[in-house]
């Protein structure tokens, strides 16, 4: 029988919200457009239009040694053309935002191939080969794991996401490398490293505090689903840590 | 687990100073008004200090609204004080840098300068191996002679140099023992009154470890090992009993016999702060990495001044702890800058990780009938569904006030201070209503756990490395598996790169013994040493002493004064 992944544990909406982020087969609902020149704009990496810079020569051009592994593990795009290895960065604000550092993580080791995160409280990054991560930032920041206003893409500077938010909803940012403009659009005016662009890059209005609470995966008793009120998830947990507890990583129940 | 009332929360009048005319609970506030790093006076103390820097030497210095951000100052933020924790004191950020604090610099100096050498086998030998007498008289007339040679004093040689005693005015020796009557024969000015300084029920307990043998407290001058090393305590004070030996008993300084001597009173009774670490740490005995957090609870006085409030005793070692642990060893021993203080004072500041942890002892006393009041009473024997209860309404009230009072979360901006916080309030107490370090260090794990997946985020990379298979080793003994929290250390082997926690780890050793109204956790020669009154700094109110060097009111050894320029 074909293993069959379960998640994450937990009866609340959050939980179910995780479970969605994470399940390839769930259809992330899109929520806004960006093109492709604009994804490269606040990525930083290369200007618009530019030849994606390589790291080696195709994979094709090289003379690659027989290796079960090649024949079972098939390139990506960015691979098979010998792209540098460039990332992505977000902060996501601890009120509501719809995505979290590790539930990032986890959603992006079941949707992307080739992808390296890193988890930290306050900003999660991931990369990969350039081309790929194209697409892959395209998809972060279009569908409903992104919010224009509690979430941040940000390669450096990342403090924000404990603090309280600012007055018009927005998440700290000490480089207010995105601003609301009084269309209700946000709008990057810097890249993620905080390098001013040439142009502003529209990412949408703020999502409403209603869809955030509906929408998020991190539990809050402020604003959002208590971590009390999951039961099924607390028991989980403590279970997980009584086996490791009694038998180190080769959990069994007794 | 059930959730219990605190009426009063101890960290509000903190996040009321700090954030002074908001309503702490808001969700909301403004951002990028406050005049960049020029709304901090300590701040602008420093630009102002800059400018004649400058001048003299003719080099660019701090200039952090040019080179912060590329010209952007930090300050977009509110820049907060902090209160020291259980103190009152407000003080500004950069104050609780060690380098800006002399009592924190004392604290560790005051470790760092201080081996204890036990006098029995001296004593044997010179009575068996050298047929001279020792007397209680013999004993203060050594002491004397001590007193004059440890700081840097000739006492057998002619024609040599000597420390000037305005440098070195904190350097001295005293003694200790367990036998009353031979404690009532040494001069009080050379005796540590086990009698006087310890609760009765203590100094009971203490005596009886130390028996009828007697040992020699010994703290080198502060600019000795400062300008050394750790390592050099053990040589200096060495160097100078073996002289004061041979002077006092009236000794040949070349016959064989003294050699046994030598031996005998310098080296084979010495007791170390801190154990040699190996290569790749690359330090000798007596430096921060070595010292069991065992012993190190046993340095911190908390208890003895406070019997009947183990979280109290603990949370002073945390302070402690995190200190030198955090902000000395591994922020510039090991590493260097100014990030790790961040870590550190978050959990020894504005009261949240002592609100936290009297949160627990109150459930404790509503749940189970734990009163930790009562040292000794009624402890919950450490099983596993008792950490886990424990350890899961800890966490979970903590994270609610995290949440119910968002200006603590921005007071805690980063997430391995709160992780760090949360599982040290999980792990005293465990470990003060169990008696049982393993079983605090388990309740850490089962916080970061919580904590991980309720908020989906915990520390950084490091950070979560050890938390997250922390619960595999917490009740381990294996070699280089697991160890009794008493005999882990800085250097232990998956605690060894991490801020954050090694002075909450130790905190939790601590607190494991004074929940059990014990008098000590490992060491009760350590113990006793720093209990004395003549060391520079206080080890029973290690946060006043450290919010005392943050508005610059303590007085440190170090002088220098006296053999340099005068500036003015």
């Amino acid at each position: 029988m074909a293993y069959k992944p379960q998640y994450g544990p937990g009866t609340s909406i959050v939980a179910q919200n995780r479970r969605n982020q994470m399940n390839p087969g769930h259809e992330l609902e899109k929520l806004r457009s960006v093109t492709d020149e604009d994804v490269v704009l606040i990525l930083g990496h290369r200007a618009p239009g530019a030849a994606y810079p390589t790291a080696h020569p195709p994979l094709a051009e090289q003379q690659e040694p027989e290796d079960p592994m090649r024949k079972i593990v098939k390139p990506t795009d960015g691979a098979k053309a010998g792209d540098r290895v460039r990332y992505v960065q977000f902060a996501d604000s601890m009120f509501n935002a719809p995505s979290q550092p590790y539930q990032r993580t986890y959603a992006e080791m079941y949707r992307f191939r080739a992808i390296d995160s890193g988890t930290l409280s306050g900003r999660q990054i991931v990369e990969c080969r350039e081309r790929d991560l194209d697409q892959y930032a395209k998809f972060l920041i279009e569908t409903e794991m992104f919010d224009p206003a509690t979430v941040g893409i940000r390669g450096a500077t990342v403090h924000g996401h404990s603090l309280r938010l600012a007055e018009d909803g927005m998440m700290f940012d000490a480089l207010q490398r995105c601003v609301l403009g009084d269309d209700g659009v946000v709008k990057y005016v810097k890249d993620q490293v905080g390098v001013p662009l040439d142009r502003p890059v529209d990412v949408g209005k703020p999502m409403n505090e209603k869809w955030l609470k509906e929408h998020t995966t991190m539990f809050h008793s402020l604003v959002g689903t208590a971590f009390r009120e999951d039961e099924e998830y607390i028991e989980y947990i403590q279970r997980i840590h009584t086996l490791r507890t009694k038998y180190g990583f080769m959990p069994k129940e007794e | 687990m059930a959730k219990i009332e605190r009426a009063q929360k101890l960290f509000l009048k903190s996040l009321k100073e700090k954030f002074q005319g908001q309503d702490v609970q808001s969700e909301k506030t403004q951002f990028y008004n406050f005049n960049g790093v020029r709304q901090s006076p300590r701040k602008r103390e420093f630009m102002e200090a800059t400018k004649a820097i400058e001048a003299k030497r003719g080099i660019s210095m701090y200039d952090p609204e040019r080179c912060h951000l590329g010209g952007i100052p930090m300050g977009q933020r509110q820049l907060m004080t902090y209160e020291v924790s259980g103190t009152g004191t407000f003080v500004e950020g950069d104050d609780l840098h060690f380098v800006n604090n002399s009592a924190m610099q004392q604290f560790w100096d005051d470790i760092r300068r201080t081996v204890i050498v036990g006098m029995d086998m001296a004593h044997a030998t010179l009575q068996k191996r050298l047929g001279k007498e020792v007397t209680p008289e013999t004993i203060n007339e050594y002491l004397h002679t001590l007193n004059h040679a440890m700081p840097g004093a000739a006492v057998v040689q002619e024609h040599m140099v000597e420390t000037h005693p305005g440098l070195v005015d904190d350097c001295y020796v005293k003694v200790f023992t367990g036998d009353d009557e031979l404690a009532d024969d040494i001069e009080p000015q050379f005796l540590l009154d086990i009698e006087k300084l310890f609760p009765a029920d203590q100094a009971e307990e203490l005596k009886a470890e130390v028996g009828n043998s007697m040992y020699q407290a010994i703290h080198i001058p502060t600019i000795v090992s400062r300008t050394c090393d750790g390592g050099t305590t053990s040589r200096w004070s060495a160097m100078q009993i073996g002289m004061s030996f041979i002077a006092a008993y009236r000794m040949c300084a070349g016959e064989a016999a003294v050699a046994d001597l030598s031996f005998a009173a310098k080296h084979a009774g010495v007791v170390q702060m801190g154990t040699i670490l190996p290569a790749r740490r690359a330090r000798g005995p007596n430096e921060p990495g070595g010292i069991k957090f065992g012993l190190f609870s046993d340095i911190i006085q908390a208890n003895r001044k406070y019997p009947n409030d183990p979280a109290k005793a603990a949370l002073e070692v945390v302070g402690a702890g995190t200190m030198l642990f955090d902000q000395i060893w591994l922020g510039s021993y090991m590493s260097g800058g100014v990030g790790f203080t961040q870590y550190a004072t978050a959990a020894y500041t504005d009261n949240i990780l002592d609100e936290f942890t009297y949160y627990g002892m109150d459930y404790l006393k509503d749940k189970y009938g734990f009163d930790y009041t009562q040292p000794g009473q009624n402890m919950l024997k450490p099983t596993q569904d008792v950490v886990n209860d424990l350890a899961t309404e800890v966490s979970l009230n903590a994270m609610e006030q995290y949440e119910q009072f968002p200006t603590m979360m921005e007071d805690h901006f980063g997430g391995s201070q709160r992780a760090g916080v949360m599982a040290a309030a999980c792990g005293l107490t465990c470990s003060i209503s169990t008696g049982n370090s393993n079983a605090g260090l388990n309740g850490w794990y089962l916080s970061m756990l919580l904590h991980k997946d309720a908020w989906s985020r915990l520390g950084f990379f490091g950070y979560d490395l050890q938390d997250q298979c922390g619960s595999a080793n917490s009740l381990s003994m294996e070699p280089d598996r697991g160890l009794m929290g008493e005999l882990r250390g800085p250097n232990y082997p998956n605690y060894a790169m991490n801020v954050g926690h090694q002075g909450e780890y130790a905190a939790i050793v601590g607190g494991a013994h004074y929940g059990r109204g014990d008098a000590y956790c490992y060491a009760p020669l350590v113990k006793i040493t720093f209990a004395d009154p003549s060391l520079k700094f206080n080890f029973a109110e290690p946060r006043k002493e450290f919010a005392k060097g943050a508005i610059r009111e303590f007085e440190p050894a170090g002088e220098r004064s006296l053999i340099i320029s005068a500036k003015n």
